[in-house]
């Protein structure tokens, strides 16, 4: 069995004159949770939904449990849960119809919808109609519909926007929980390093479509201690990085 | 996938709107004849004729209204809730997605003509006079109206497949019954049978029941073209 569930190699993806993403290469160890961090725009979204299948890399090549897109991308996303961006649903159904929708395309168990309604805490909302939910439900009911049927591997791109402190610090707890719980590798996209590192075990820094840094968060530690922040202040280990490299990137622009 | 598609267009009263129109037209059909068949039968022509052609003009326009409808509503539930960009990431086929859609409004819209056609039968029967009623004459021209609608059916859900606005994909349906009845009697070239509302208009223009073979092999090849583009456009529409 291979180290790495998801690995990519050189991905760009480049949009006219725009790159999104630059040559990425970023390893994601089984049984891991990996925090992909940047700011707005860094193209974490885009990286996800290239792995995902639904944007085509320009140039590179990337494997999930050493599988590849398009070729094999019904066995992928048979392995996938994500939640991308925003909630995706059905305004006219319930959410517990939104899940049985998704339960039936792949395959699963009827048990499997109650499951994730009370893993996300939505088993008493399951029968109203979504177009009746808050913001906060809605990104419950799309992460539901991410871990139905407890996928190897999980996909989420900001799933606790839109969520109040009380459920940022619930859905926190639960992705914490959730290798353990279903044995899954998850791969976690924010722009807040205070977020994601209570949360991950490495993380990745993009910015502008380049990768920063990867590695532990112990190797983010050290490396903020070499720096002079302080190991208590990898928040600001992280802003300085996206600084340096934006003013880098000015001046290069400039000459 | 068709029971899958079903489940999804639960409370959006697609196929609701398009039994809901079979009913109507049935009940105008009724209504009309009972009102003014005797002036109708009186017309000099053959009264199979007037039977068929006398009443459609309606019967086609409530059917075109709830072809454009079911068809706006069939993607714009995909688009409301950003429920396609789950589908994108699930072990499914687009194209089986647009296929389901096509056949479910096909078949709503053959009960919605099948109860259209049964008031027409029921006129026939009951109202030309004994022998004037031809089944066979009468279940062809069914036929004919019913291929002849398709068009719009596969030219809309192609529309409404791409289009994320609704309004937009029931403009596109309304500018094409306006532009359709407007050219519908300007010419009978070749040219015209590519606009689709044309098509559907043909037999609600035409003073005879009889098929015409040139609109009926234009109809089948554009629901085919438009069908084949449908396919094409989801498969490759992602969320880019």
């Amino acid at each position: 069995m291979k180290e790495y569930v998801i690995e990519t190699d050189n991905l760009t993806k480049r949009y006219k004159n725009f790159v999104s993403v630059n040559n990425l290469s970023i390893h994601i160890k089984r049984g891991s949770i990996y925090g992909f961090l940047g700011p707005n725009g860094a193209g974490k979204s885009t990286t996800m939904k290239m792995l995902l299948g639904m944007s085509k890399p320009t140039a590179g090549e990337f494997l999930i449990d050493g599988k590849r897109i398009p070729e094999e991308r019904i066995a992928i996303l048979k392995e996938i849960g994500s939640f991308i961006e925003s909630p995706s649903y059905y305004p006219n159904l319930t959410g517990r119809e939104n899940l049985e929708i998704i339960r039936k395309i792949l395959g699963l168990k009827k048990s499997d919808v109650d499951e994730a309604l009370e893993i996300v805490g939505l088993t008493e909302f399951g029968d109203r109609l979504v177009k009746k939910y808050s913001l906060g439900m809605k990104q419950r009911l799309g992460l539901a519909g991410a871990l139905i049927g407890k996928p190897p591997i999980l996909i989420l791109d900001e799933p606790t926007n839109g969520l109040d402190p009380a459920g940022i610090h619930e859905i926190r707890n639960l992705i914490k929980r959730l290798p353990q719980m279903f044995n899954c590798t998850i791969m976690i996209s924010s722009h807040m390093l205070s977020e994601v590192e209570l949360l991950a075990d490495d993380i990745g820094i993009l910015n502008h479509g380049n990768l920063l840094f990867e590695g532990s968060l112990d190797y983010l530690r050290l490396e903020a201690g070499k720096r002079g922040y302080g190991d208590q202040n990898l928040e600001e280990m992280f802003l300085s990085m996206i600084d340096e490299d934006n003013a880098f990137r000015k001046q290069r622009a400039i000459i | 996938m068709i029971s899958l598609e079903l489940k999804k267009e639960k409370r959006t009263g697609l196929t609701a709107i398009l039994l809901i129109s079979g009913i109507l037209g049935a009940a105008y059909v009724l209504v009309n004849f009972a009102i003014r068949g005797d002036s109708l039968l009186s017309m000099p022509a053959n009264p199979m004729d007037i039977l068929l052609t006398q009443l459609y003009g309606i019967v086609m326009v409530i059917n075109m209204f709830a072809i454009v409808v079911a068809t706006s509503i069939a993607y714009n539930m995909e688009y409301a809730g950003a429920a396609v960009k789950k589908m994108y990431v699930l072990p499914i086929s687009m194209k089986k997605i647009y296929s389901s859609k096509f056949l479910i409004i096909l078949t709503a819209f053959l009960v919605s003509v099948a109860f259209e056609g049964l008031a027409l039968a029921w006129i026939g029967v009951n109202r030309l006079g004994p022998g004037a009623f031809r089944a066979d004459v009468f279940l062809l021209f069914m036929l004919y109206t019913y291929i002849t609608s398709l068009p719009v059916a596969s030219f809309m859900l192609f529309i409404s497949s791409l289009s994320e606005n609704i309004w937009v994909t029931i403009g596109i349906g309304v500018g094409g019954f306006l532009s359709g009845m407007a050219l519908v009697n300007m010419s009978d070239s070749i040219l015209m049978m590519l606009h689709p509302f044309i098509i559907m208009f043909k037999p609600a223009v035409a003073m005879s029941a009889r098929i015409n073979g040139t609109v009926m092999s234009a109809a089948i090849i554009e629901t085919v073209m438009f069908f084949i583009a449908g396919i094409l456009g989801s498969s490759k529409k992602k969320a880019e």
